[in-house]
């Protein structure tokens, strides 16, 4: 799905560095090192990063600069995680959030 | 709308005292009580506080006021009326010691909180990370452990005293400021509002870190002072934390609400005295760095917001409670960053002095005239 891959945006710099792998929720994926996690995720056609936390309807890229909640996800065991700011890197494991994200594991 | 009416009791200050207060009154049946209020309801100290509510004290009074909220709050929803929840979630304190100093007051404490009935317990640093996972233990000599203790949402329970208050015919004016208070041969005769004026021969003043301002309105000096105290909220995540983790060295305290976000403050040693409810940067740093020692995956957490509230400080840390040399005009204020806990127990006990009555819990040792007899009652244990 190359026509999916972003190359510009208004704010972020897409610097396209070298080809990592990355898993989201178990399959492995193809990415850019250092480009928005959430960019890779498009480019690999997925396009719902979370839901909503009270009816839990399906949550995608939506502002797209860090600010609007809608595509927290849980990376390498982080909650929360901006994915559409944070930048991918080698190995990353990458989950989507149900619920509020789980800050630790008391057992 | 202008006010220029009668009632038989104004009670100064719409946080959760001041509406405690006015409910007691009204249960009692004494007669039409105004609650003015110059915002809204909870704007102040309490819609910006900590929402604690510990019975782990250094001085029998104060185990005793709390010890008797404690039994209120967990009946307040029913006794109110209150058809939501007051989020009152007793998941407990945990004190932690880091000197040794500390710790010999922690074996004090404990032990006239036991003698009180108040089931704290002196816990070892592995006993304390087994009620907090993520604690760091490290560097903690000792904790103490009450799980009775807990937190509740202020807003809530002031809207339910409110509430309450209300359908008792208590008469709540919001947006109505204070401008004075007139004093006729030694008693109350009227209160002075930017909207009217309204005669009354009982005035309470409870307004917070105002009272200061407020009691000398009425002539009456009180040694007293307005603190800021800074606090911040994170990002909600599932419930993880169960207690209110506190320590008294470090001057911090964090809680997990309900809802999932953490809140915690700490306090500045050289912060002065003033009314100013400015954030600080300097605050969000040493916060951040302080809890991230204490409860070190808090770190990974996002801050949502800071704000800043201020306390009514007295020299001891213990509040001021009952009737002053004016008579008609009472004192339920210095509450020194324990307002909010201990507001149901002040309501009931300030409302008892007014109706003449034997109040239920011993308070002669709360009055103004202590500091004039230089009978302080020092509390050891605060942030």
């Amino acid at each position: 799905m190359t026509d999916a891959r972003i190359t510009t945006h208004p704010i972020l710099e897409f610097k396209e560095g070298r080809k990592v792998r990355f898993t989201f929720d178990g399959r492995e994926l193809d990415g850019y090192e250092g480009e928005p996690i959430a960019a890779a995720l498009h480019a690999a056609g997925v396009r719902v990063l979370g839901e909503s936390p009270k009816l839990k309807r399906p949550r995608g890229f939506f502002c797209a600069i860090g600010n609007c909640s809608s595509c927290l996800m849980t990376v390498d065991g982080r909650p929360n995680v901006r994915v559409c700011t944070e930048k991918l890197r080698e190995g990353m494991c990458v989950t989507t959030q149900r619920g509020k994200g789980v800050l630790f594991a008391n057992d | 709308m202008a006010v220029n009416r009668r009632a038989d009791a104004v009670v100064i200050g719409g946080g959760v005292v001041g509406a405690s207060i006015a409910y007691h009154l009204a249960r009692r049946g004494f007669g039409r009580i105004a609650l003015v209020e110059r915002s809204y309801l909870a704007s102040g100290s309490t819609g910006r506080c900590g929402a604690g509510v510990r019975q782990q004290w250094g001085t029998r009074l104060n185990c005793l006021l709390a010890r008797e909220s404690v039994r209120m709050f967990e009946r307040m929803e029913d006794e109110l009326g209150y058809d939501r929840s007051i989020e009152f979630k007793q998941g407990g304190y945990l004190l932690l010691a880091y000197t040794d100093r500390e710790m010999n007051q922690f074996v004090k404490n404990v032990e006239l909180e036991q003698s009180l009935g108040i089931p704290a317990s002196l816990l070892t640093p592995a006993e304390a990370r087994a009620i907090v996972p993520m604690l760091n233990a490290g560097d903690v000599l000792c904790a103490t452990y009450c799980p009775t203790d807990g937190h509740a949402n202020p807003f809530h329970v002031t809207y339910a005293y409110v509430g309450a208050a209300r359908r008792l015919g208590v008469e709540v004016m919001t947006f109505t400021e204070v401008k004075g208070i007139v004093v006729e041969n030694g008693r109350v005769a009227r209160v002075v509002c930017d909207r009217g004026v309204i005669d009354t021969g009982v005035v309470v003043n409870a307004a917070g870190p105002y009272s200061g301002l407020v009691a000398r309105m009425a002539g009456v000096e009180i040694p007293f002072w307005a603190e800021r105290h800074q606090i911040l909220v994170t990002e909600p995540v599932e419930p993880v934390l169960r207690p209110m983790v506190m320590s008294f060295s470090r001057r911090i305290y964090c809680q997990q609400t309900p809802h999932g976000s953490f809140i915690m403050g700490m306090a500045d040693p050289n912060e002065q005295p003033g009314f100013s409810t400015e954030s600080s940067w300097k605050f969000l740093v040493e916060m951040a760095r302080e809890i991230t020692r204490v409860l070190p995956p808090v770190g990974d957490l996002k801050v949502v917001r800071q704000w800043a509230g201020l306390y009514d400080m007295t020299p001891d840390a213990h509040p001021i409670l009952g009737a002053t040399p004016v008579e008609g005009f009472y004192l339920a204020c210095g509450f020194s960053g324990h307002g909010f806990m201990l507001a149901p127990v002040t309501g009931r006990l300030i409302s008892e002095i007014i109706c003449d009555e034997k109040p239920s819990i011993d308070i002669t040792g709360l009055d103004l005239g202590r500091f004039e007899r230089g009978e302080l009652v020092v509390e050891p244990s605060v942030v």
